[in-house]
């Protein structure tokens, strides 16, 4: 344990824009990889955590003050910065032991698959962040590290087995058959599910609603620079700054948002060698049996109900962070939910009205939740030097995903009661909806039941 | 120089996975072309003076140019006839 925790405090001290393309450089050679092909990987890495680091500067440079204004007009102090996902990938990476999650997703999918526990082939190499992350949320409210492994085997075995369950809903939905998506931010749908059972009843829940057309004229919105410029500009009057002040941050506010995707695609651009390789890998050693190959969310992202509810739920965010006793959070970076969407898609088989509702009665947890990692997240960014966080503020997420895992199980981890009985809860409900939906798949999807047994 | 744009849903993670590929296979073949991922959001916008689109969703709309099918890449499930298509195409 000591050891393990003096070479992450020195290895800490270098700061993520050295070391992890150290890192990167080194596991490129040992991949065989080509040296020119290895060192621009490690280089693009550093360039990314530089950018990240720049542009989250200049979102807290903007966006604080405004926030701080606005405390002192209102009373209402949301001092935690939303810096959406991008962020909240930047700072993981920055974490020493971040690339030990991949060979423990790789070498768990191959153990399920080989005793059959499981039919999804997980080549999403790029989510290995999220399991990153929460290896971190649970070591730094556990204190332990080793915990914070455990946790993240159990995410990888829940996400196999939520991917087992979605290729159904995945065909339905995109007509694409033999793919799932094995995503951590879908499994707030098994949590949802009786709910879901609840609406099967209802016949207003149950009607088609056209999502394409609401689309064609609210699409506008969900670009970045231009729900960042909204957002700017009614910070800005809410904070008292004036019109000419105003239109200012919004274009400020529109920039960060603009660059946020730009930069955090060099991560994945200095990634994409090892991820081929290792779903090159996987493919051919589980290639001749039925599997379903387990992706990213965006394989969904052509279905409109997924931005128009996101869009709608935009207002209702802003609208919450106001009049929440308690939240801190300011929502910006992440306030286009896919958390929420990416889950109740599947979960409402792309009935928006039920999309809706989900969304805005998860938004008030996703800010609780957010306001309780925030602390975390800001320890997370100065340890790691990866993102500089000003004194007075913080860091956050606002549209974690998963963030009731992550809590339920930290606290359990951590030795709390209360936390031991949340996570058998979430295991109950996981197993619940697991069976439930595998049932009734069986029956909308004319299959017959498998017998397999559930993680035994 | 001719452009290839790959959309996905935030045009970081899959459709940089993807262009990734894509540059790489170009190179192997020494085609030189652009090659850009993109947020599907502003698609309609930053497609304009492309030649190739790859799509990882399914297309609602025509776009005039040849488009490819995204997930063929990621699966590896037929990438051989897309490729073949995309070489086609920036001929």
């Amino acid at each position: 344990m000591d050891v393990l925790t003096n070479v992450v405090q020195y290895v800490l001290n270098l700061g993520a824009s050295v070391f992890v393309p150290i890192i990167m450089l080194i596991i490129g050679i040992c991949a065989r990889m080509k040296f020119k092909d290895a060192i621009s990987a490690a280089i693009i890495f550093g360039v990314a955590f530089a950018g990240m680091n720049l542009v989250v500067g200049f979102m807290l440079d903007s966006i604080s003050p405004a926030a701080q204004a606005f405390a002192k007009n209102t009373g209402i102090a949301l001092t935690a910065v939303d810096g959406g996902w991008t962020t909240g990938a930047s700072i993981t990476w920055a974490w020493p032991l971040a690339f030990l999650i991949f060979p423990i997703t790789i070498g768990v999918n191959i153990v399920m698959l080989a005793l059959k526990w499981t039919k999804t082939l997980n080549v999403d190499m790029w989510n290995v962040w999220g399991k990153a992350f929460t290896a971190i949320m649970v070591s730094y409210i556990s204190g332990n590290v080793y915990l914070g492994f455990v946790v993240v085997v159990i995410q990888i075995i829940i996400e196999l087995k939520i991917g087992d369950i979605w290729g159904k809903e995945i065909e339905e939905l995109t007509g694409i058959p033999g793919v799932t998506v094995p995503h951590h931010m879908t499994i707030i749908a098994s949590l949802l599910y009786p709910i879901n059972q609840l609406m099967d009843k209802i016949p207003l829940f149950n009607k088609k609603m056209d999502a394409d057309a609401l689309k064609e004229k609210l699409g506008v919105f969900a670009e970045n620079h231009v729900m960042g410029a909204i957002v700017g500009f009614l910070l800005g009057l809410v904070a008292g700054y004036g019109v000419s002040k105003s239109l200012i941050l919004a274009v400020q506010a529109a920039t960060a948002l603009t660059l946020f995707p730009m930069v955090s695609k060099l991560f994945m651009q200095a990634l994409s060698p090892i991820s081929e390789a290792i779903s090159e890998f996987m493919r051919k050693h589980f290639n001749n049996r039925e599997i379903l190959i387990g992706l990213d969310w965006p394989i969904l992202a052509g279905r409109n109900e997924l931005w128009v509810t996101a869009i709608l739920l935009i207002p209702v965010e802003l609208l919450f962070a106001v009049i929440l006793p308690g939240n801190k959070v300011l929502p910006f970076g992440g306030i286009i939910n896919l958390s929420i969407v990416v889950a109740v898609v599947l979960l409402a088989r792309g009935n928006l009205l039920r999309m809706v509702v989900y969304g805005i009665i998860t938004t008030p947890v996703f800010l609780y939740l957010a306001t309780f990692f925030a602390p975390y997240m800001t320890r997370l960014a100065q340890e790691t030097h990866a993102v500089k966080v000003p004194a007075g503020s913080m860091l956050t997420w606002s549209t974690m995903e998963n963030g009731e895992f992550k809590f339920a199980f930290s606290e359990a981890m951590a030795g709390k009661w209360w936390g031991m009985l949340l996570a058998v809860v979430w295991i109950a409900l996981f197993v619940y909806f697991y069976f439930g939906r595998k049932k009734e798949n069986a029956k909308r999807y004319h299959e017959e039941a498998q017998t397999e047994g559930f993680e035994s | 120089m001719k452009r290839v744009i790959v959309a996905c849903g935030s045009g970081v993670a899959t459709s940089q996975t993807v262009a990734s590929k894509v540059k790489r296979i170009l190179s192997e073949k020494k085609i030189s072309a652009e090659v850009e991922a993109v947020d599907i959001k502003s698609l309609d916008h930053l497609i304009k003076n492309c030649d190739v689109y790859v799509a990882i969703t399914k297309p609602k709309k025509a776009y005039g140019i040849p488009t490819l099918n995204g997930i063929a890449f990621l699966t590896g499930m037929g990438m051989d006839a897309e490729v073949e298509k995309l070489i086609a195409a920036l001929k």
